[in-house]
């Protein structure tokens, strides 16, 4: 394996070596050589380094469109068409339209738990549209249940734009939340914790970066699969707060030494909660590890969907042909939080590049607008009418089947049950909330 | 960083006592350890007829026994051996199946990889990094996509930085998706318990650690017949699976074992041997400290005979493997415990936190009435494996046959 890394990087090294051109300050002689079995130069002149690029400037940002939707000189503007365009928008209007009505439900008491991605819009719609629909997403949500943050582009995130690009129905979002009996994961889970096997996307857990090890394996087993290799990628998410986690270092070393088409998305938006990267990190933010371990990396600005979806089709090209490779590529995203808080939408900038090409505007602004808030609400009122899961369900699929402490501990609680749920009040008030009212654990 | 290279040092030790070894009597010490009790075991199958004779033991070919001109046949295996084929099986039937660790590929620090990445190619048999944490995420993401993940982790010791993985990930896989999601296909083994020179991070049994990770399994093997058909059976549970595999045991068990692929149950204990007054409940290697114990019940040496009141010694001790740790086999043990009333369990993890402890407590209520002595634990005491204290710590023989007499005229 490591063999194969080196011989692929082989012609540089070997320039580097006879060039002498190391990171020192000043050109070392050839006759100082090259160390055995590190492949790099030895040099004579003793200089420290920190910084991955050349010159010791920070790690710039890929962009296709300024603060205003005007293509940046040189942009690559992709092909896409009005459809195309209308689809990502209408996709990145979703996300707020839920946060919105999801937010104000958790702070009226009428769901139990909510996590905004205000601001994050573009990051995540422009990665969904760049990948296949069966392409693996591993995900994480954090939240932040201080609203000071909820409107800022600092905010906690989820990758529900994935699912909502990949036709996951709003009223399956709405179950989830909600926890009553159509959620897929049966109420077992707080909110935002989606998982979708249809829709290739993994379960979603508290624990962060727990995730990135994992997305290792899952590459891992497309490219051991004949039927999926070099047709699909493993593709996680996780923020840059989620990246301090040892997690983080070891899932990086499982995806560049163990070879898969695996794709590591770092969002970067400024914040951990309440930490701010000066506090998180010292060095030139995520993107700066992506090269300590050997993968190619990219800085994205995030805000910028146009940006995001080139980089993310064109790591995922890279590492989908190469499944017998090699590298993981590992993609990451930088929002300049402070300066763009006020100028920086990623939907407003988005917006303003579809006005320039005639694809929009404001009767259809108003149209979306107002057709995204009535499915939503529709969506909302009707999952708080639906019973939460049936108690059984507190204690199936532990294991494959059911051991005998469990089986005793239902029993146990059905005695219970039996006893006081007439009486005691509580009980009494919960098991109304129930699909069956608790009526099948009895039987 | 030191500790990795006390593993080598280990190894380079262990060969410079042979040279020096005075008594002939005694075996030299090895890598993984000697254990007279072992030594002198009665319990292994050292023939073909009684390895064949394995209860429990479930054929997985499609062979009938008839069909087999002169039966099934045996190799003599180690433990390690007994690990490897079992491995070996796994791999060969399996297309998805993957094998990986620190040192996989050269054949692993005890062996019980030897081979296989020859045999089946380094895609299939690989090192990871050192990263236990990394090591168990790579095989739940590996698992959720429905192959076989066997994972190794170097020492049981060292299983601490993938707890969370284990207890938060691992053991919760299916419950979190509402079942949709599932890892039963991984597996992560460990080598387990004292081995005579490990101290303190070479010598750990956590098994305790994990009895509150409803969602996995644990299992740990006694001899390598038990090894083998216990470990087939953990690769192809439906459910994540610890298998915690001692390691004072990889080259001093030996038994002639079935080549073929065969399950042994899970969550099944074993009566090892049959009795009525005491119940002796253990795992791993006290297994076999617990048989010595016995014998010296029964037939003292002159030296301990003064000690040991004659009127117990013709008592009669079921001695129970419990084998599998997570769900463990209640209806065996409390069904033993209702006809012999007295119940002592052996382990050589510490006595705080202890399975024994969680044994004991659904004993007591469960036979509570019957029991004619408190359930007693003999097991290592609070404090961490010390090197040069270990015979003091792991429960022997005596310590076993003091807490059985103790227990008996309770």
């Amino acid at each position: 394996m490591l063999h194969s890394l080196l011989f692929r990087h082989s012609s540089l090294l070997t320039r580097a070596c006879s060039n002498g051109r190391t990171l020192s300050t000043s050109p070392a002689s050839t006759s100082v050589g090259c160390v055995p079995t590190t492949h790099s130069s030895a040099v004579s002149k003793l200089a420290f380094f920190n910084s991955v690029t050349g010159d010791g400037s920070k790690i710039p940002n890929y962009r296709v469109l300024d603060t205003l939707g005007v293509p940046v000189e040189g942009a690559e503007v992709p092909k896409i068409s009005k459809q195309f365009a209308r689809q990502l928008y209408e996709n990145m209007q979703l996300l707020p339209t839920l946060d919105d009505i999801l937010c104000s439900g958790q702070r009226q008491g009428r769901i139990p738990f909510y996590a905004t991605s205000y601001g994050e819009e573009a990051t995540v719609i422009g990665s969904a549209a760049a990948l296949a629909d069966d392409d693996e997403v591993l995900c994480r949500t954090k939240f932040c249940v201080i609203y000071v943050f909820a409107n800022s582009a600092t905010a906690q995130y989820r990758e529900t734009g994935v699912l909502l690009w990949r036709g996951f129905t709003l009223d399956g979002i709405m179950a989830q939340a909600f926890g009553n009996h159509e959620d897929s994961s049966k109420g077992r889970q707080i909110g935002v914790h989606y998982s979708s096997k249809q829709h290739h996307f993994h379960t979603i857990s508290s624990p962060l970066a727990t995730q990135i090890p994992q997305v290792a394996g899952v590459g891992f087993a497309l490219k051991r699969d004949p039927a999926r290799r070099s047709k699909n990628v493993a593709c996680v998410f996780f923020g840059e707060g989620a990246a301090s986690e040892g997690d983080f270092h070891a899932g990086m070393l499982l995806a560049s030494t163990l070879p898969s088409p695996t794709l590591l998305l770092a969002r970067n938006n400024g914040f951990a909660i309440s930490t701010p990267n000066s506090q998180q990190f010292h060095g030139d933010g995520i993107s700066a590890r992506g090269p300590g371990y050997g993968m190619d990396t990219v800085r994205v600005d995030g805000n910028d969907v146009l940006a995001v979806m080139n980089a993310v089709k064109e790591a995922r090209k890279r590492v989908s042909h190469h499944s017998t490779s090699d590298d993981s590529y590992v993609y990451r995203e930088r929002q300049e939080v402070e300066d763009r808080k006020k100028n920086d939408n990623p939907i407003t900038r988005f917006r303003l590049f579809m006005e320039s090409r005639g694809w929009w505007n404001e009767t259809d602004e108003e149209e979306l607008a107002s057709r995204l808030r009535r499915d939503v609400i529709k969506a909302f009122k009707r999952a708080e009418t639906i019973k939460k899961p049936r108690l059984e369900d507190m204690f199936t699929d532990v294991y494959a089947e059911e051991p005998w402490n469990i089986k005793e501990q239902q029993e146990e609680l059905v005695a219970l049950l039996k006893k006081y749920e007439k009486v005691w009040e509580p009980w009494q008030n919960e098991l109304g909330d129930l699909k069956d009212g608790g009526k099948k654990l009895s039987d | 960083m030191l500790v990795r290279r006390l593993r080598s040092t280990l190894l380079t030790l262990s060969r410079r006592w042979q040279t020096t070894a005075s008594n002939t009597a005694i075996e030299s010490p090895s890598a993984s350890g000697h254990s007279s009790s072992v030594a002198s075991s009665q319990l292994f199958r050292i023939t073909r007829e009684s390895a064949l004779r394995t209860p429990g033991i479930s054929w997985q070919d499609e062979e009938s026994d008839r069909n087999i001109v002169g039966g099934r046949e045996t190799r003599k295996m180690n433990l390690y051996q007994a690990v490897r084929d079992a491995l070996s099986i796994a791999l060969a039937k399996d297309d998805s199946a993957v094998v990986f660790g620190e040192d996989i590929a050269f054949g692993g620090v005890f062996r019980c990889t030897m081979g296989l990445a020859e045999e089946f190619g380094r895609e299939r048999v690989f090192n990871t990094p050192l990263t236990e944490q990394g090591i168990a995420g790579f095989g739940i993401g590996l698992a959720s996509m429905g192959h076989t993940a066997i994972a190794e982790i170097q020492f049981a010791d060292y299983i601490f930085p993938a707890f969370d993985q284990l207890v938060n990930e691992a053991a919760k896989f299916r419950y979190r998706s509402g079942g949709h999601f599932s890892i039963g296909g991984l597996t992560v083994r460990a080598p387990t318990m004292a081995v005579g020179h490990g101290g303190l991070y070479h010598s750990q049994s956590p098994e305790g650690f994990f009895m509150g990770a409803s969602g996995l399994k644990v299992v740990i093997p006694r001899s390598p017949i038990q090894c083998k058909g216990l470990l087939l059976s953990a690769i192809r549970d439906p459910n994540p699976v610890i298998f915690m595999e001692p390691k004072i045991l990889y080259r001093s068990a030996v038994e002639q074992v079935p080549i073929d692929d065969f399950a042994l149950p899970l969550s099944r204990a074993e009566i090892l041997i049959p009795g009525s007054d005491l119940t002796l409940l253990t795992w791993g290697t006290p297994v076999y400290h617990c048989e010595y114990a016995l014998r010296l019940l029964n037939s003292p040496p002159p030296s301990l005979a003064p000690l040991i009141p004659p009127s117990l010694r013709s008592a009669k001790v079921e001695l129970i493997d419990l084998r599998t740790i997570l769900p463990w086999d209640i209806e065996t043990v409390v069904e033993s415990v209702r006809r012999t009333k007295r119940l002592v369990i052996v382990h050589e993890a510490g006595m705080t936190g202890g399975v024994g402890g969680e044994i004991a407590a659904e004993v007591g209520k469960r036979a509570f009435l019957r029991l004619e002595a408190p359930v007693r634990r003999i097991t290592g005491w609070d404090v961490p494996a010390g090197l040069q204290f270990e015979k003091f710590n792991m429960p022997d023989a005596v310590r076993i046959l003091d807490g059985i007499m103790e227990t008996l005229s309770y």
